[in-house]
């Protein structure tokens, strides 16, 4: 059942295999990390909050469920994000780009670059302060076929971004 | 370009005024609806409206009215369009003027559309359609049909330089391809799938009743209702009966309004072949005429199921670049036949060669989706437990048959094919689905894997188009792989534009 079609001998396609991926820059753990936490202190401050104003009995005698179930998950959470942050990998390669990320769910999507629309680099104000960039590649097809590589060092993005435009115009 | 009717800016015909008007009146009386029958109801009962007369409330009326007639006469006298060169321009706006500029080239599709309306006062209307947001499209409300048709070639029309090519009519080359007969159409509304019409007669008597609850409870319908439910509830055996009388009696409504709907939408259906374009023309109330270019076809999806296919029917669903979901809808043809679709699907996909190796995905598929029926299953089991109680068993042997069928269908209908220059991936329940995708329309090629499925070694590959993604499942890790790289390879390797 193995796919295979006569003219064109499989061995000799580039491979995915043989390309060397990326990692992102490790930086970019720390802004995941940072984001991530927000959440939980919000969680955690609204939680103290209720303790601290009401007067509930159940609220102040149940205090402690919540709060370590909420401290496990975050625990849980901190974790996959640390190990699926390894995953997040990326290649530029002469004809496409391609990005691969996800620990439970792995995902490699490839966009040739001539299918790309447009692109951009964006930074949050977070990034900024580790030196980091988010590309943008945009193509025609639906949502699902952009791509958005996060979490690369202000000047490779800017590397990248003017390799990829020049292909674009180029045609 | 020499001059032409449209070189000057002119107004489309005073018909126009009403149509306008009529639209207006139209969403008026959609938008305030309820109101509407608030205020009948309030009338019935108290002869009065927040202490308004029945005179007052008529004048108000007829106030609303007279202003919605002069906004239209408004909106008439400030809508001019014309043709300069290359540039189709409109200036609209009766406070805002807005002048709009479109590039012949930027304009995607051009389509003519006929309400109800505009078929009684015989005119049509003239919708284009730009590349870029669904929000950049432009319509002419009404337009004699000749006219319509000249300013469409006109905007079809490419400035050749050589001059020769140019004279070729289009028209010329006309020949009706297809019509669907009323025989053939009233065939395909009874094989359709009638559970989705019931999914929508459901919705819509739920949507009307949550609206309307209020004015059902004070006239004590619901009260009725409920006696008649409560006399049944006496025993067991009328309860079955009502079931099954019930049962058949929605059924027989779904299968009505299936054949009603497929009438009314594809009336007329015809597809007229042209030399580059292929034109769709059909609907009773809405009449359509849409025109459809090869190479802006993104996604081919061709539907049957097991008795359309005795009957010879076939539903072949065309998905362009960037057409707006509304629209999506209208590109499908249906009743076709089966060398009919064959000669169609070779028109739009240039030497498409018919698929000689399928392959199926690995067993693993079977388990993805017993895993689905069983998480299913468990949550109907949920409300099941709160109702029989310790009955629930009786769904339980409701489903597994059910479960049974659906993983033997599903997996035996699906099947993925790559040649060098099409994608076909096959897949269905009931209907029998078949996606076809042109390897240089890809877009972006995606592989999924989940953890389980490393351990497999079995992975899925997902192909985008502009239109829409298709995906081949499950299959082993190396063949997705294979598959992904040699997809990537054409891609890039042929540089063909995607549109």
């Amino acid at each position: 059942m193995d796919f295979s079609n006569a003219p064109i001998e499989i061995e000799n396609l580039p491979k995915l295999d043989d390309t060397e991926l990326k990692l992102i820059s490790r930086k970019y753990l720390n802004v995941i990390v940072i984001n991530t936490l927000i959440v939980y202190v919000v969680l955690f401050s609204l939680l103290i909050s209720a303790k601290l104003i009401s007067d509930d009995v159940a609220i102040q005698q149940y205090f402690w469920y919540p709060f370590f179930s909420i401290l496990g998950i975050m625990l849980l959470n901190i974790v996959l994000v640390v190990l699926a942050f390894h995953k997040r990998k990326y290649a530029v390669r002469d004809h496409d780009v391609i990005y691969s990320k996800g620990l439970l769910v792995n995902s490699v999507t490839t966009v040739p670059i001539s299918r790309i629309q447009h692109i951009e680099a964006s930074r949050s104000w977070l990034a900024r302060q580790f030196g980091l960039a988010t590309l943008n590649l945009f193509t025609a097809g639906e949502s699902g076929s952009d791509l958005s590589i996060k979490g690369l060092p202000e000047v490779e993005a800017k590397q990248i971004n003017d390799f990829i435009s020049g292909k674009v115009n180029g045609n | 370009m020499e001059t032409n009717e449209f070189s000057e800016p002119i107004r489309q015909s005073s018909k126009g005024i009403i149509i306008i008007f009529g639209v207006n009146c139209f969403q008026f009386v959609k938008r305030f609806f309820v109101l509407f029958i608030a205020f009948g109801v309030s009338l019935f009962r108290k002869s009065s409206f927040a202490n308004l007369s029945p005179t007052i409330l008529v004048l108000i009326l007829i106030g609303i009215v007279l202003l919605v007639f002069v906004y239209a006469v408004l909106k008439y006298l400030n809508f001019k369009f014309h043709l300069v060169g290359e540039d189709f321009h409109l200036s609209t706006g009766i406070l805002n003027k807005d002048n709009t500029i479109i590039p012949k080239s930027k304009i995607q599709n051009v389509y003519i559309k006929q309400n109800f309306l505009q078929q009684i006062i015989n005119v049509v209307s003239l919708k284009i359609e730009t590349a870029g947001d669904n929000k950049s499209e432009i319509e002419i409300n009404a337009l004699d049909k000749p006219k319509a048709l000249r300013l469409k070639k006109l905007l079809f029309s490419k400035r050749t330089t050589d001059g020769v090519g140019s004279e070729v009519n289009d028209e010329e080359v006309d020949d009706v391809f297809f019509r669907a007969s009323v025989k053939r159409l009233l065939l395909e509304g009874i094989s359709q799938n009638h559970i989705k019409s019931f999914a929508i007669i459901a919705s819509f008597v739920f949507g009307l009743y949550y609206e309307f609850e209020d004015f059902l409870v004070e006239f004590g319908i619901g009260e009725q209702i409920e006696n008649a439910v409560s006399i049944n509830e006496e025993s067991v055996s009328t309860i079955m009966i009502s079931i099954i009388f019930i049962t058949i009696f929605v059924l027989l409504i779904s299968m009505v309004f299936s054949v009603v709907r497929t009438f009314i939408v594809n009336f007329n259906l015809e597809v007229v072949e042209h030399q580059k374009t292929v034109e769709i023309n059909k609907g009773l109330f809405n009449k359509i005429s849409l025109s459809l270019t090869p190479s802006r076809i993104q996604n081919l999806v061709i539907k049957t199921n097991r008795l359309k296919k005795y009957l010879g029917l076939y539903t072949l669903s065309v998905k362009q670049a960037m057409t707006d979901k509304k629209q999506q809808k209208n590109f499908v043809i249906v009743a076709l036949e089966r060398e009919q679709l064959n000669y169609l699907v070779n028109r739009f996909l240039s030497d498409y060669s018919l698929i000689k190796d399928k392959y199926k995905p690995e067993n693993y598929y079977l388990r993805i989706l017993a895993l689905d029926m069983f998480i299913l299953t468990f949550i109907l089991h949920i409300p099941a437990v709160l109702v029989f109680g310790y009955n629930f068993w009786i769904l339980t042997l409701v489903m597994l048959p059910f479960m049974a069928i659906y993983i033997f269908m599903v997996y035996r209908k699906a099947y993925y094919s790559v040649s060098d220059n099409a994608v076909t991936i096959g897949s269905g329940f009931i209907d029998t689905t078949t996606n076809i995708l042109e390897i240089h329309k890809i877009q972006a090629v995606k592989l999924k894997q989940s953890i389980f499925q490393k351990r497999r070694r079995i992975a899925s590959v997902v192909i985008s188009t502009a239109s829409k993604s298709v995906t081949i499942s499950y299959v082993k890790e190396g063949t997705a792989k294979n598959i992904y790289d040699y997809l990537l390879f054409l891609v890039e390797s042929q540089d063909r534009d995607w549109m």
